[in-house]
């Protein structure tokens, strides 16, 4: 569990930017292994940034600040990986789909359900996984990656 | 401000062959320079769009192709937007020959995707895409698109049907191309019985992985004078980086695209319904449709009427002509190469060397190349006849 303090509001100092931080790739992956999916969120104009980032891409401020997301949301788009990239092979055709969370963040990420399951407004929920438990090759990852979990979406109805 | 033009345009051939990628660069460099002097004569600089140095494991690309144009010490870079790179190659030669700072400016792109097969592409692709939570969730190329194109399909009363003729027309485009892939055309079954890549995408909406080189000189208006090229002018020129992830793309409304013609539009002091000829980025079959709404030839939802005569679309679509050279699709798509064989299109319609596929009285042409999901990069150029 890390001790960040999650309330943190940008503009960032140099100091900020470390790997425990949820506004680095190693702490938002570090909070989402103890199942904590974080966004960024930009106090100025509320636009939501998955990953966390130091500023915001609608309206250029870095008062950013972090803010933990809700489990379920729904489909907004989707379909079938029929030939992903060699390390996912095993996972072929692999169903994705862009899911806008309750708190209106979105992202992107694979589906459990074969793609004839899934629609539009499909409701669904992420939970966060080992990539070897799902049947990712490790190949896959970077040297750097290899503790970071995956997410995943699974229909819930 | 000096008047940029292109003075003389080149393509290797386009498709699945046993020429490595400077090889490719050769045969486009010598149609270039067939009525020219020597390179090393003309040309002050070089730019070369390449994608990825995985199929060949080569970077330095600007050192080699300037090496085997026999331009020794000379100014040469790489430019990189995956597929946008071969635009941001010719914009950047265009910024330089404006400003003054060279006279010629050779635009080069290359790309030799067969390498390392259908796989060693598709992993090569996946890189254009946003790391951390998207590939990692698997996606592929198409399957990104695919995501953009299902929520299109479903905001909108487009069925796959309309994105196939898309494919039907741009493949009868190219087999009046020389130049094309696939110089031979498809019916609209043929497209919609094909396997689905990512659906609703099929594998006929996608456009191909392709070996090919192009180069594209740039000169001032005087130089291209002195050296009695029929040259076209280079009018506008806009460009604009749009969010990585589709997750934080608009899906429906390429508005990175709408900024960089935008741009492009104002530099060349023209509006979308001055536009006679346009070659955008139909890398999969429901880009030219969207393309066609963002950089304004199109009122919303109705992208696809690109296929019909312009006569026959509905109102508040303009009389431009798209994809002449059979676009992605047909054509080919040799990334790093895409953006330029789109300026060889453009100058054959503007100086009447587009044989069969010419369009009567063309003098003004949009050129709309991407790199990435869509709009994460655009490049837009306007080019006009002298
Ligand atoms: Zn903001």
């Amino acid at each position: 569990m890390s001790d960040h303090d999650i309330t943190q509001t940008g503009p960032l100092a140099p100091e900020d930017v470390t790997a425990d931080s949820p506004f680095t790739l190693p702490g938002f992956f570090d909070a989402l292994g103890d199942g904590r999916l974080l966004a960024g969120r930009c106090t100025d104009c509320g636009t939501h940034l998955v990953p966390p980032r130091p500023a915001c891409y609608e309206c250029g401020s870095r008062a950013v600040t972090i803010e933990e997301q809700p489990r379920t949301g729904e489909v907004v788009s989707y379909t079938a990986v029929h030939r992903p990239p060699s390390p996912f092979s095993d996972l072929a055709p692999v169903t994705v789909a862009v899911v806008e969370l309750d708190s209106g963040a979105r992202l992107t990420g694979r589906v459990t359900a074969p793609v004839e399951e899934v629609e539009i407004g499909s409701s669904v929920a992420w939970r966060a996984r080992d990539p070897d438990e799902v049947g990712i090759d490790p190949s896959a990852h970077l040297p750097y990656e290899e503790d970071w979990p995956v997410h995943e979406f699974e229909l819930t109805r | 401000m000096t008047d940029a033009h292109i003075a003389a345009v080149g393509t290797s051939p386009l498709g699945w062959t046993d020429l490595p990628g400077r090889d490719l660069f050769s045969r486009a460099l010598a149609e270039t320079f067939a009525d020219l002097p020597d390179p090393a004569e003309v040309v002050d600089a070089l730019y070369v769009g390449a994608q990825s140095e995985r199929y060949e494991n080569q970077i330095m690309q600007g050192t080699l192709l300037a090496e085997w144009a026999g331009l020794q010490n000379r100014p040469a870079e790489r430019v990189e937007a995956c597929a946008a790179a071969g635009a941001l190659a010719l914009k950047n030669a265009v910024r330089d020959v404006r400003a003054g700072v060279h006279d010629a400016v050779l635009a080069c792109g290359v790309e030799k995707m067969t390498a390392g097969g259908t796989e060693g592409a598709t992993n090569a692709l996946a890189a254009a895409f946003e790391r951390a939570l998207e590939q990692r969730s698997g996606i592929t190329a198409p399957s990104q698109y695919a995501l953009i194109a299902r929520r299109y399909l479903h905001e909108t009363d487009v069925t796959e049907a309309d994105l196939a003729e898309i494919a039907v027309k741009n493949h009868r485009n190219a087999a009046a191309n020389p130049r094309a892939m696939f110089q031979r055309e498809v019916d609209v079954e043929t497209v919609l019985d094909s396997e689905y890549v990512a659906p609703p995408l099929k594998l006929y909406d996608c456009a191909p992985v392709t070996d090919g080189a192009a180069a594209v000189l740039v000169t001032s208006e005087r130089l291209a004078a002195d050296l009695a090229a029929d040259s076209v002018r280079v009018a506008g020129v806009g460009t604009a980086a749009n969010a990585l992830a589709v997750a934080e793309s608009n899906l429906t409304y390429l508005e990175g695209a709408d900024v960089a013609a935008s741009r492009a539009y104002e530099d060349a002091g023209i509006e979308p319904g001055d536009v006679d000829v346009a070659e955008v980025h139909d890398a999969f079959t429901v880009c030219e449709a969207m393309l066609a709404e963002a950089v304004g030839f199109a009122p919303e939802g109705r992208g696809v009427e690109t296929v019909r005569d312009p006569a026959e679309r509905s109102p508040g679509w303009t009389d431009v002509h798209i994809n002449t050279s059979g676009g992605l699709k047909a054509r080919g798509h040799p990334i790093g190469a895409t953006g330029l064989t789109q300026a060889v299109e453009a100058y054959e319609q503007l100086t009447g060397r587009a044989g069969d596929r010419q369009i009567p009285d063309a003098g003004t042409a949009l050129l709309v190349n991407e790199g990435g999901l869509a709009d994460a990069h655009t490049a837009a150029h306007v080019l006009t006849g002298v």
